[in-house]
């Protein structure tokens, strides 16, 4: 299945959280370029601002000052449904703490998206099928989350950003609540599906191992990026 | 399903319960007002007398524009838009006994316009034919055949039992068997016979008070049917041709003794009562009207009402009845909603809990791609079947409590009565209230409705929640 292209651009993006005197300076003047098909990294300490830049390119929130576009569209300018559309179509999320639901079955966790995106049951079926197979879960499919470890559930959570065929996957540390070789197993996943789909990831990580297998890595210090590294193959 | 949920589906089951027991009681005590209304008589046949006022009930009506039962009143209620058949009639004012054979009766006749009643009565007719046009023939209610008695037959035996129980003296009063209403009734077939009507007339001569009977020959064409509803002259009745009626009357009121009359046929005396009857216009007791359907006795009756005329019909009452009965619905269905209208807060506040408890759920769905309608869609509905699941549960329990307010009704004599009439013969067993289907379905509708009212509030307040904000609360 074709996944939809994922270039990012943000051009001088300031962030803040509160207001007046309670304001607190988050992100200064970002400039980033990611290619389509690239996988990055973004490092940096606690506070550097990382999350909040992911949370700007998935359209969470707005920024302040600057513009973010994807594949050429200024989403920083959508309106609430806008964006809404714009995630469903083009982006895929995964969590540090999976976030799935609790009460839905692996497949149906899958299917969300689907859901939401108007498909029809028998289509979504067969399409979040695909995906957990694709992910190594087709057994395990009618298996609610509290029954699954947390490698097999982040499994799931990969299979639900991807079954959109997004152009662009945003990770949130998404290794950081597993063991180091579950850790593995699901990097592997997500840089064969990299590779495999030609989907953009940007994944937010404090590990060293996962900003070894990026193409890039990007380093995040007090709101700056502080440095650009392309990281020698 | 969560408990909370399933509490909250309670309150809306008492509600909806409530407010179709309360609506079924209502329409069922209605019912039961209707039934004893028909029972009375029925709702489509209506009497008709000159009205004294003129239509706006304030004024007197001078004397010479007040109707007279006539022929012409006749041709003029034909013509209103709604009367099916229109039936004159006059009594005899006297008594008048019919034999046969050895048996009689004592009976009311009453005198119809052969060509005007043969619609109305016609299928009425149980045996035989109706009245033809022929002066001496009568058609005799489902009542006469029972009714005839063995006079002669009945003394004798009364005699003979009072002489044998002399010591309990008194009994040879009661009627012997045959003649009791209930007991041993003979069935005399009467139709296509030939019967003698005997009247009885008393005048007076110097203030002496004579008497004077007189015989008619007649033949009995045909019987009616039993009376579903039993009319005011209802029972014994035979009916006559009107012209029959007029020489009878005729008869009984002139002053003096003429002798003794001859039977029908005697020539002379017909010849002189037909003169006599073409000076004078004939003026009937009584026009009943029939109105083709229920649904128009209302405004034929009011049509009845501006061409000068009294009219009586039930079906006033009926309209009474109705509005009575709207107003308790009202009051009944009224107090039952508060019930609901607590529920519905109920809901609210079930479905503000839970999306107060899913509000990460809430996030993750619009991060991966959820839009407002989206989730709107998801609380109303939920919100929705929690009203929906109450409203069949208290349709079930609103089922279950009619039916035994039906089983009490008609094991209690109490509530027979409270229901009104008690129970008729043939109308089955009285039911004290009723769930019609547009009730079920109103209250499963209405039930939903209210689930869906209430979750307007919460599923706005959920789909506003940031997606930011609602994936990092835990």
């Amino acid at each position: 299945m074709a996944n939809g292209v994922g270039e990012l651009v943000v051009k001088g993006v300031n962030h803040s959280y509160g207001a007046g005197k309670l304001r607190v300076p988050i992100l200064y003047d970002i400039h980033l370029h990611i290619k389509n098909g690239e996988f990055v990294a973004l490092c940096g300490t606690s506070g550097s601002g990382k999350s909040t830049l992911l949370s700007l390119l998935a359209g969470l929130m707005k920024p302040e000052d600057g513009q973010i576009f994807v594949n050429g569209e200024e989403i920083s300018r959508y309106s609430e449904n806008q964006l809404c559309q714009f995630r469903r179509r083009s982006m895929g999320f995964v969590f540090q703490s999976f976030n799935l639901l609790p009460n839905l079955t692996a497949l149906e966790n899958v299917e969300l998206p689907l859901i939401f995106a108007g498909e029809s049951i028998r289509s979504r079926r067969k399409r979040a099928k695909e995906m957990l197979e694709l992910v190594g879960l087709g057994e395990r499919i009618t298996h609610k989350p509290n029954e699954l470890s947390g490698g097999q559930q982040q499994r799931v959570s990969i299979a639900r950003a991807l079954v959109n065929a997004p152009g662009i996957v945003l990770a949130d540390e998404p290794t950081g609540n597993l063991d180091s070789a579950t850790e593995k197993e699901i990097l592997q996943l997500m840089r064969q599906m990299n590779r495999e789909r030609g989907t953009t990831y940007v994944i937010v990580t404090h590990d060293q191992e996962v900003a070894q297998q990026s193409d890039r890595v990007i380093y995040m210090q007090d709101g700056r990026i502080v440095e650009k590294a392309e990281k020698p193959a | 399903m969560k408990l909370r949920t399933a509490l909250t589906s309670v309150g809306v089951m008492i509600g909806t319960a409530a407010i179709v027991a309360m609506i079924s009681l209502s329409l069922g005590l209605k019912e039961n007002a209707v039934k004893s209304l028909e029972n009375w008589g029925s709702l489509t046949e209506m009497e008709v007398a000159p009205s004294y006022m003129m239509p706006d009930q304030k004024t007197m009506r001078p004397p010479d524009q007040i109707k007279k039962l006539n022929s012409t009143a006749v041709q003029e209620l034909k013509q209103v838009p709604g009367v099916s058949a229109v039936m004159p009639t006059k009594q005899l004012y006297t008594d008048v006994t019919l034999k046969l054979g050895r048996r009689e009766a004592n009976l009311q006749l009453v005198g119809v316009d052969v060509q005007e009643s043969k619609n109305y009565k016609k299928e009425e007719v149980e045996k035989g034919t109706y009245l033809e046009g022929p002066k001496n023939e009568i058609v005799v209610t489902y009542e006469v055949p029972r009714q005839m008695r063995d006079v002669e037959k009945e003394r004798r035996e009364a005699r003979k039992r009072g002489a044998n129980n002399e010591s309990s003296g008194g009994r040879g009063f009661f009627p012997g068997p045959g003649g009791g209403e209930g007991e041993g009734q003979t069935v005399v077939d009467m139709v296509g016979k030939s019967a003698t009507l005997v009247l009885t007339r008393e005048y007076y001569i110097d203030n002496e008070p004579k008497f004077e009977r007189k015989e008619v020959r007649v033949r009995v064409v045909g019987q009616l049917k039993k009376e579903d509803r039993g009319r005011w002259w209802g029972g014994n009745t035979a009916y006559v041709p009107m012209s029959l009626i007029n020489e009878l009357n005729e008869w009984v009121n002139q002053d003096g003794g003429r002798g003794s009359w001859g039977m029908y046929g005697d020539d002379e005396g017909t010849t002189r009562i037909k003169d006599r009857n073409q000076k004078k216009e004939i003026e009937y007791d009584t026009i009943t009207v029939k109105v083709a359907s229920r649904e128009q006795v209302e405004d034929t009756v009011k049509r009845i009402q501006n061409i000068g005329y009294e009219i009586y019909s039930p079906a006033g009452a009926l309209e009474q009845i109705n509005q009575f009965f709207f107003v308790v619905q009202m009051i009944l269905g009224g107090i039952a909603a508060i019930s609901l209208l607590v529920a519905s807060i109920g809901i609210v506040n079930t479905m503000i809990m839970s999306i107060l408890e899913r509000t990460k759920e809430i996030g993750i769905m619009k991060v991966i791609g959820a839009s407002v309608y989206n989730i709107r869609w998801l609380f109303l509905m939920e919100s929705g079947f929690i009203g929906l699941f109450g409203g069949f549960a208290g349709l079930g329990i609103a089922f279950g409590a009619v039916e035994l307010l039906n089983y009490l009704g008609q094991n209690s004599d109490f509530l027979n009565q409270f229901g009104g009439g008690g129970p008729m013969p043939d109308s089955g067993p009285t039911k004290l209230a009723i769930i019609p289907l547009w009730l079920s379905g109103f209250a499963i509708g209405f039930s939903f409705l209210i689930g869906l009212m209430a979750g307007i509030f919460p599923a706005f307040r959920a789909s506003r929640l940031s997606p930011m904000q609602a994936i990092r609360s835990e």
